[in-house]
C-alpha cells in the first residue's frame, strides 16, 4: 500500500534520514522503532508532506507522492497523527472533530463515522462540547487519533501515539489500535516503547541514525532477547 | 447633555472603525505571522475604485459602497496571491517589509496612473445628514458606522464559530501543520483570511470615505497606522484584543479631542501613541496579550 | 585596541571604493553630479547608521529618519544667525532665538541631543519585541513629524527652515560616510555586536546564556540613531534648507529600499543596496521628467522613484531575502575569492584535502 524506497531527509546540512526503504502492506500494522533521534519523525512527516523529501520515492496505491502537498496526499487516505497529539486547544472536542472531517463531501457517512469513533471512545461521547485542552493527556491522544480518522483515511501513521501516557491509556489505545486494524484500516506505529507495540504489530523496522537496521516479523524480534538487546537496547524491558 | 451623547456615538463610531481595521490586521497576522503594513492600501483602492465608478457607469450613489467593498476583498486577496505568497513561511519581519513595500509600490501606482491630488467621491447624500435619535440629532454616519460594526463583529464570531472555513481559521492560528493534516487547503484557509480582513477593511472605507468625501493616494497611511497601534495594544495576533484596542484607541481619541486646549490639539496624535506607549511599558504584550514574546507565535 | 585596529583594516576595502567615488565625482562630475554624490554620501551615512540597529537586532525600524531631522532642525536652530532667527522662529522657547553658536560645538549638540532622544526612545522600543518594536519606531516617526508640524514656534511647522550657513561639501560627505562604516564594523564585530546578532537568531538561548539582550538593542538602537543623525547634520549643513517632509515616510522608504537590497546583516550590503539605488534612482528620475528617449517622448511620470523602490523591497524580499550580499562583508567575499583561486592553482592539494 506505501512504499519508500531510498528515502533521505535533510535538514541544511544535517542528513536525519538516509536512504531508507520500507513497505506497508494493506492491512497490517507495522512498527518503526528505534532509539531517540533515530529519524522516525522525519521520516513519517517526510511521507505525509510536512518536510521535503531530499531523495529517493514515496508511493501509496502505486502512485507517486513524493512531491505532492500535505493536503493532497490526506486526500488520497493517507493522514498522520503527529507526535505530541496537537490537537487544537482552544477548540471544543466537537470542533475538533468537525475540522478533521472538513474536506468530506457525504454528510451521511461523515456524520455515521462520527457516531462510530464516538462509541469506540466513549470519553469524548463525554467531553463532546469542552474545550480540548482541558482533556488529559491520554483523553487528548484519543481524540487526536478520532480526529485523523474523521477524514475517513485508509491508512494512518501514528507518531508516538504512547508518549508521556501511563501505561494503563497505553494499553487502552493500543487495543483501540487492534480494533481499528479489524475494520481495515492500515497502520504505520512509530514507537519508542518497543516490546508494546511489538506485541501488536504484524511486522518492524528498526531505524538507528536515519537508517534501517533490521526489518522482519514483529514476532521474530520481539522473541529474540539478542535482537533486542543489539537494536534497541531493552532486551530486558 | 446632547453633546455627552454625540460625543459617545462619535467615540464608538471611531473606535469601531479602528477596530474593523485591527480586526483584519489580527486575523492575517494570526495565521500567518503577517502584518500587513499595506492594509490601509485597500482603503484607498476602495475609494479610487468608488471615484472611477462613478465618473463611468455608476449613477446611483448607493450602488457604489458595495462597489467598495468588492474592491477592497478583490485587492486583499490579489495582494496575497502576488505578493505575500512567496514571504509565507518567512519571518515575521520579512513579511512586515514585503507589505511596506507592497504599500509604496500602490501609493505611487496611483500618483504615476492618477494624481497626487484628491479626487473627489460622491456619497449618498442621506448619509452626510443628521438624525433625530430619542430626542438627539445625531450624525447619520456615525450611527450607521456603529450599527455596522456591530453586525460585522457579529458576522466574524458566526464565521468563525460555525463555519468550517472559520474553525480551520481559528485552528490554523495555533497550528497550522496539523490543519493541513485534516486535508484542508492551506491556501484556501489565508484566501479565506485576506478576504475577510478586505471586507473589513472596505467596511471602514465606505465610512472613512463618507466623511472624507474625497480620495487621495496616501489616505490608507492614517487608519492603518491606527490599527496597528489598536493591534498593539490590545495584544498583537488576538482578535478581541484588536477589537477592544481599537475602541480604547478610538475613545481616546475622542475624548482629547473634545478636551484639549486647541493650542495643543495639533499634538493630539502624538499624545494618543505617547500614552499608548506609556501602557506598552507598563504591559509589554498588550492589553490582554499573554504572549511571552510579543509578535512571535509559540 | 586589537579590534579597532583589525576593523581599521576591515574598513579600507569600503573606503577605497568611497575615495574612489568622491574623486570620480569631483574630478568629472558638473554640478549636479557634485550634488548628487553628496546625496549619495549622506544617504550612505544613514543607512550604515540603520544598519547598525537593523543589521544586528533583526527588526526593522521604521523610525530612524526621524533622528536625521531631529539633528537637522538642532543644528538648523543653533546655527542659523540671529539675525534670520528673529524672523525664522521669533518665538522660540528656551530664548532659543537669541543664542547661535559656531559648527562645531552646534554640531556635537545636534548628536549630543539625537543620542539622549534615541536613549530615552530606546528605552520603550528595546522592551517590546518582535513586531510590537517595529510598530512602535513607526509611532516614534508619526510622532516626530506631528511635533515638527505642530510645534511651530521652534520648528516652523511645515513650512521650510531656511538660511542655515552652508559649511559642509562632498569631502565632509565621504569622512561622515567612512567614519560611519567604521562604527557599524566596529560594533557588528564587538562582543556588543556579536551577542547581539547571536540572540536575534535566537532570542531565548540568548538569554538564557544570560545575553542581556534588552540593554545590547539600547545600546545598538542609540548608536544607530547617533550616526543617522550625522547624515541630518550633513543635509542641513548642504542644503541650507529643511522642512518635516525631508525626514518624514519618502526617506524612511528610500533608507530601508537601500539597506534590504544590499543585504541589511552586513554594513558592506548597506554601502552597496545605497550605490546601487543611487545609481537606479538617478535613472528612474529622468524618465520620471519624460524625457524624449530614442525618438520617444515618454510621458512625466511623478511617483516612479518610490514605484521601483518599492518594487525593490518586494522582490527582493520575495526572491532574495538576504539581499545581494546575503550578509557577507566584502572582506569575506575578498577571502573567499582568493581562497578559491589558490585552490584553482593547487588541484593536486585539493584531492589531498578529500
Amino acid at each position: 500500500m506505501l512504499s519508500l524506497s531510498d528515502v533521505s531527509v535533510n535538514y541544511g546540512v544535517i542528513q536525519a534520514v538516509r536512504g531508507v526503504s520500507l513497505n506497508v502492506e494493506e492491512g497490517e500494522i507495522v512498527a518503526l522503532l528505534g532509539p531517540n533521534g533515530a529519524g522516525k519523525t522525519s521520516l513519517v512527516s517526510s511521507v505525509v508532506g510536512i518536510v521535503p523529501v531530499s531523495g529517493g520515492r514515496v508511493t501509496f496505491k502505486g502512485e507517486d507522492i513524493t512531491r505532492v502537498p500535505v493536503e493532497g496526499i490526506v486526500a488520497r487516505g493517507l493522514t498522520l497523527t503527529p507526535e505530541g497529539r496537537r490537537v487544537f486547544a482552544g477548540l471544543s472536542v466537537a470542533e475538533n472533530l468537525r475540522l478533521g472531517a472538513a474536506t468530506r463531501k457525504d454528510p451521511v457517512a461523515t456524520e455515521r463515522d462520527l457516531n462510530t469513533y464516538l462509541d469506540m471512545f466513549p470519553i469524548l461521547k463525554e467531553r463532546y462540547h469542552q474545550t480540548a485542552s482541558t482533556l488529559s493527556g491520554g483523553e487528548q491522544q484519543m481524540l487526536a487519533i478520532a480526529r485523523a480518522l474523521m477524514s475517513a483515511p485508509t491508512m494512518l501513521m501514528l507518531d508516538e501515539p504512547s508518549l508521556g501516557l501511563a501505561p494503563r491509556i497505553v494499553d487502552r489505545i493500543f487495543e483501540l489500535m487492534l480494533e481499528m486494524k479489524k475494520s481495515g484500516l492500515t497502520m504505520l506505529v512509530v514507537e519508542q516503547n518497543a516490546s508494546e507495540a511489538l506485541a501488536f504489530s504484524d511486522r518492524a523496522y528498526v531505524l538507528a541514525s536515519g537508517s534501517v537496521v533490521y526489518e522482519g516479523a514483529a514476532k521474530d524480534l520481539a522473541a529474540s532477547d539478542q535482537l533486542m538487546e543489539a537494536y534497541l537496547g531493552t532486551g530486558v524491558a | 447633555m446632547e453633546y455627552v451623547i454625540q460625543q459617545a456615538i462619535n467615540a464608538l463610531s471611531v473606535g469601531g472603525e479602528y477596530a474593523l481595521l485591527a480586526l483584519g490586521l489580527a486575523i492575517v497576522f494570526s495565521i500567518m505571522n503577517l502584518v500587513n503594513f499595506a492594509h490601509g492600501e485597500l482603503i484607498t483602492l476602495g475609494g479610487y475604485a468608488m471615484f472611477f465608478a462613478a465618473a463611468t457607469f455608476v449613477g446611483n450613489p448607493v450602488l457604489l459602497l458595495p462597489i467598495c467593498v468588492l474592491t477592497a476583498v478583490v485587492a486583499a486577496m490579489l495582494f496575497e496571491r502576488i505578493a505575500f505568497r512567496p514571504v509565507r513561511n518567512a519571518p515575521a519581519t520579512t513579511g512586515l517589509l514585503t507589505a511596506f513595500g507592497v504599500s509604496i509600490v500602490i501609493q505611487n501606482a496611483l500618483v504615476i496612473f492618477v494624481a497626487t491630488r484628491p479626487k473627489p467621491v460622491p456619497v449618498p447624500s442621506w448619509m452626510q445628514g443628521t438624525m433625530s435619535f430619542g430626542g438627539f440629532n445625531l450624525p447619520v454616519v456615525q450611527i450607521l458606522e456603529t450599527g455596522a460594526t456591530v453586525c460585522a463583529v457579529a458576522g466574524l464570531v458566526l464565521l468563525l464559530t460555525r463555519t468550517n472555513l472559520g474553525l480551520a481559521m481559528r485552528a490554523a492560528a495555533k497550528d497550522f501543520t496539523v490543519v493541513r493534516l485534516m486535508g484542508i487547503q492551506a491556501n484556501r484557509v489565508i484566501l479565506g483570511a485576506f478576504a475577510v480582513s478586505g471586507f473589513l477593511a472596505g467596511l471602514a472605507a465606505v465610512f472613512i470615505l463618507a466623511r472624507r468625501g474625497a480620495v487621495d493616494p496616501l489616505m490608507g497611511f492614517t487608519p492603518v497606522l491606527k490599527a496597528f497601534v489598536a493591534c498593539v495594544l490590545g495584544g498583537f495576533g488576538s482578535l478581541l484584543g484588536a477589537a477592544a484596542g481599537g475602541l480604547v484607541l478610538g475613545i481616546l481619541e475622542v475624548v482629547l479631542q473634545a478636551t484639549l486646549p486647541s493650542d495643543v490639539a495639533g499634538f493630539r496624535d502624538a499624545i494618543v501613541f505617547l500614552l499608548v506607549g506609556a501602557a506598552l511599558i507598563w504591559r509589554p504584550t498588550g492589553l490582554l496579550g499573554t504572549r511571552a514574546e510579543l509578535g512571535d507565535k509559540e | 585596541m586589537d579590534l579597532v585596529r583589525q576593523t581599521l583594516l576591515r574598513t579600507l576595502i569600503p573606503a577605497a571604493i568611497l575615495v574612489a567615488i568622491a574623486i570620480l565625482v569631483m574630478r568629472y562630475g558638473q554640478p549636479y553630479q557634485i550634488r548628487v554624490g553628496y546625496v549619495f554620501f549622506i544617504n550612505l551615512t544613514m543607512v550604515v547608521g540603520l544598519q547598525i540597529f537593523m543589521g544586528n537586532s533583526g527588526t526593522a525600524s521604521f523610525g530612524h529618519a526621524a533622528f536625521s531631522g531631529i539633528a537637522a532642525y538642532t543644528v538648523a536652530i543653533l546655527m542659523t544667525p540671529l539675525m534670520l532667527k528673529r524672523t525664522l522662529i521669533p518665538d522660540a522657547p528656551f530664548n532659543l532665538d537669541q543664542v547661535v553658536l559656531g559648527p562645531i560645538p552646534s554640531i556635537i549638540l545636534a548628536l549630543l541631543v539625537t543620542g539622549v532622544v534615541a536613549y530615552v526612545v530606546g528605552l520603550a522600543i528595546s522592551r517590546l519585541k518582535g513586531v510590537g518594536a517595529e510598530i512602535g519606531t513607526l509611532a516614534f516617526l508619526v510622532i516626530v513629524h506631528v511635533v515638527f508640524t505642530n510645534w511651530i514656534e521652534l520648528f516652523r511647522g511645515p513650512r521650510a527652515f531656511y538660511g542655515i550657513p552652508i559649511i559642509s561639501n562632498l569631502w565632509w560627505g565621504l569622512g561622515a560616510s567612512i567614519i560611519a562604516v567604521f562604527v557599524a564594523k566596529l560594533f557588528r564585530d564587538s562582543k556588543y555586536g556579536v551577542q547581539l546578532r547571536a540572540s536575534s537568531d535566537n532570542m531565548l538561548a540568548a538569554k538564557a546564556m544570560g545575553v542581556p539582550v534588552d540593554r545590547l538593542r539600547l545600546i545598538a538602537w542609540t548608536l544607530s540613531g547617533i550616526v543617522v543623525g550625522a547624515g541630518g547634520v550633513l543635509l542641513a549643513t548642504n542644503l541650507g534648507t529643511i522642512a518635516p517632509t525631508s525626514f518624514y515616510f519618502n526617506q524612511t522608504f528610500l533608507m530601508m529600499a537601500m539597506l534590504l537590497l544590499g543585504g541589511m546583516r552586513s554594513v558592506s550590503g548597506a554601502v552597496c543596496g545605497t550605490i546601487v539605488i543611487a545609481l537606479g534612482s538617478e535613472i528612474t528620475r529622468t524618465l520620471e521628467s519624460g524625457p524624449v528617449l530614442l525618438g520617444i517622448d515618454f510621458p512625466e511620470m511623478f511617483g516612479l522613484t518610490g514605484f521601483f523602490l518599492g518594487a525593490v523591497i518586494v522582490l527582493v524580499m520575495a526572491f532574495r531575502r538576504e539581499g545581494i550580499l546575503a550578509g557577507e562583508e566584502f572582506e569575506d567575499i575578498w577571502d573567499d575569492m582568493t581562497r578559491r583561486l589558490r585552490r584553482d592553482k593547487a588541484p593536486a592539494a585539493a584531492l589531498d584535502e578529500r
